[in-house]
């Protein structure tokens, strides 16, 4: 009885998940009248703002894991080994994305770096890109410094350290020869859910003007019927990749944990 | 001047004075252990020698270089830590040359040298595994030959035996031993275990509070202590109050039974010390005689272990399994027998 009880809640739950997307996916199969096909893909990838705003985000979401890898990595190294009565502060300060709308943070962004301010980053296209690069690294900043200090927890940083040290390695080998290589999988998962913010992340780019995704699928959203819903197919597509190449990055490890 | 001299080590955490004015000289090659209790500053000591505390006070030198100042990769030391520490992300024989290959040496030689630890630690066909397939004692000896690989001028091993089983630190403490002597490496070892320290030291640091207590051979350590700890915390120790009848010739009365010390002595009442190897049921050829009432008996196979009541005064010593004479019962009066020139006269 327990047990038909939990298939029916969990069936229930499943049907609550899926059902919509079903529905999203059907619909953007029903472009051409009375029967199936890709005929709303086929629109969106000939779309060549489709190809520009996606290759754009694909790229500014590389930027923004490289810049959100060497700014987290060493800094939730230090705190650990160097500072550990300043892990609530910074936690803290990690966790403020989450409560401090983006459209908040852009406007902040717009009244500090404007063109009459002491630093005009948004005077230039290579400045407001980098605006944005430092927006979407805040808006990742609670998911991947979270990921990488769970990360540090599994290994014995300070032991680790000490014993590269009396190697004879600096700070720079110790963090990239040891001290990264051991948190890898949890900068990975850090890294693909920042790709997924940044690909749909609308706030931020569209109010820097730059071509990103996001601004592409809400114009889409606007003007078109069938194209939005294969656009968030699309979306939805990619942030499914994203989790399964975190599942397969943790289950391919090749080396196994330092006991703590 | 000796090839390593810590002069006035002085180590305060805040208020906190962990270490006090620490003096140490260790020749080239020489094998020295820390031993102590927990907290009384060992391992600080030796992570001062490392580079990982900055000393408050005091100056480290090693081959007439002073290091204190060095940062930890620049004093070519090695080092073994208690938990092992091997790069998880490396294999055995990564592990091993990354000191080497930190240092910028030609891959050719680094396999050369990774070949040649791994042969000196027993393990030449393990190059190829990760530590998580390692059990402990390969790991630490894999620790041992990475630390050793880069030729540091000193040794340091943080109590490298402690996470391992009975049997294995027993063989391992032989195995690393060996090694040092082979290599002949200066090397400092901390432990709070008395018998590593014994068995494997040239020389023995036993540290109380910050303190080097007594500095000196296993030998002299266990039956010369200079103080009261050294005395308790090497060994086992019957301490006995004894009541001194002439000062100048070393009388004393212990129990019923006076002794004559042949040493001088302070006036009044004094502590002495008898390790339990020292005292045997019967007099034999002993030349002074005591009479003690058991208290406990405990049978540990080749040795039997035996508590008396010595005029008040507990008394434990130890006498050989006889398969053909039972010991003796609980209550029992026994005739205990010893050599005056084997009781320590106790200091502060």
């Amino acid at each position: 009885m327990k047990t038909a009880a939990a298939w029916a809640i969990l069936l229930l739950g499943m049907a609550y998940f899926i059902l919509p997307l079903v529905g999203l996916v059907e619909f953007s199969l029903s472009m051409t009248r009375g029967e199936y096909s890709l005929e709303a893909y086929r629109v969106v990838f000939a779309d060549p703002r489709f190809r520009d705003t996606f290759s754009y985000s694909v790229l500014m979401a590389v930027l923004t894991i490289v810049f959100g890898v060497v700014l987290v990595v060493p800094t939730a190294f230090w705190v650990r080994l160097k500072l550990p009565h300043w892990r609530p502060v910074i936690e803290f300060v990690t966790l403020l994305p989450l409560v401090i709308p983006a459209i908040v943070i852009v406007f902040g962004y717009i009244r500090l770096y404007n063109t009459s301010s002491w630093l005009p980053l948004t005077g230039t296209t290579s400045g407001t890109n980098l605006l944005l690069l430092f927006g979407y690294a805040t808006l990742s900043l609670p998911y991947m410094y979270r990921a990488v200090d769970t990360g540090l927890r599994t290994i014995d940083v300070a032991t680790l350290t000490e014993a590269a040290q009396s190697l004879g390695a600096g700070w720079g080998t110790i963090l990239a020869r040891v001290i990264l290589p051991n948190v890898l999988v949890s900068v990975l998962s850090g890294a693909f859910v920042t790709f997924a913010i940044v690909m749909g992340e609308f706030t931020l780019a569209a109010l820097l003007d730059r071509p990103a995704f996001g601004p592409y699928l809400q114009l889409m959203g606007a003007n078109r019927a069938y194209e939005p819903f294969a656009l968030a197919t699309i979306a939805f597509i990619i942030t499914w990749a994203c989790m399964g190449l975190i599942q397969l990055v943790t289950r391919f490890t090749k080396h196994d944990k330092a006991p703590r | 001047m000796s090839y390593l001299e810590l002069t006035h080590l002085e180590k305060r955490f805040g208020t906190l004075r962990v270490v006090k004015d620490f003096n140490l000289s260790v020749e080239k090659g020489e094998f020295i252990s820390l031993l102590g209790p927990s907290g009384c500053g060992k391992t600080t000591v030796l992570r001062m020698v490392a580079g990982f505390e900055t000393p408050t006070t005091g100056a480290i030198t090693i081959a007439g270089k002073e290091v204190t100042d060095l940062k930890p990769n620049q004093r070519n030391i090695g080092m073994v830590f208690q938990a092992y520490a091997l790069f998880p992300n490396l294999t055995v024989a990564q592990n091993v040359g990354f000191g080497l290959k930190v240092k910028g040496t030609p891959r050719a030689q680094i396999a050369r040298r990774v070949e040649e630890m791994l042969a000196l630690i027993g393990l030449p066909e393990l190059g190829n595994r990760y530590p998580f397939q390692l059990s402990g004692g390969q790991q630490q000896r894999v620790a041992l030959a990475r630390a050793l690989a880069p030729k540091p001028s000193v040794l340091l091993l943080d109590e490298p035996l402690s996470a391992l089983d009975a049997k294995v630190r027993v063989s391992l403490r032989n195995e690393i031993r060996a090694i040092q002597r082979e290599l002949g490496i200066t090397t400092i070892f901390v432990t709070h275990d008395q018998e590593e320290a014994l068995s494997m030291s040239d020389r023995v640091v036993v540290m109380h509070e910050g303190i080097a207590d007594q500095v000196g051979t296993p030998f002299d350590i266990y039956n010369r202590p200079a103080t009261r700890f050294v005395a308790g915390f090497v060994g086992t120790l019957n301490t006995l109050d004894a009541q001194v009848l002439d000062a100048a010739t070393g009388r004393v009365r212990l129990g019923a039974t006076e002794i004559d010390l042949a040493r001088p002595l302070p006036p009044g009442a004094v502590t002495l010390g008898l390790r339990p190897e020292a005292v045997t049921l019967g007099q034999g050829t002993h030349d002074t005689r005591l009479t003690a009432t058991i208290r406990e008996v405990d049978f540990l196979g080749s040795v039997i272990r035996l508590r008396a009541d010595l005029a008040g005064q507990p008394i434990a010593f130890d006498t050989f399994n006889n398969s053909h004479v039972a010991p003796p019962q609980v209550g029992t009066e026994v005739t205990l027998g010893l050599n005056a020139a084997d009781l320590m006269v106790i200091g502060a």
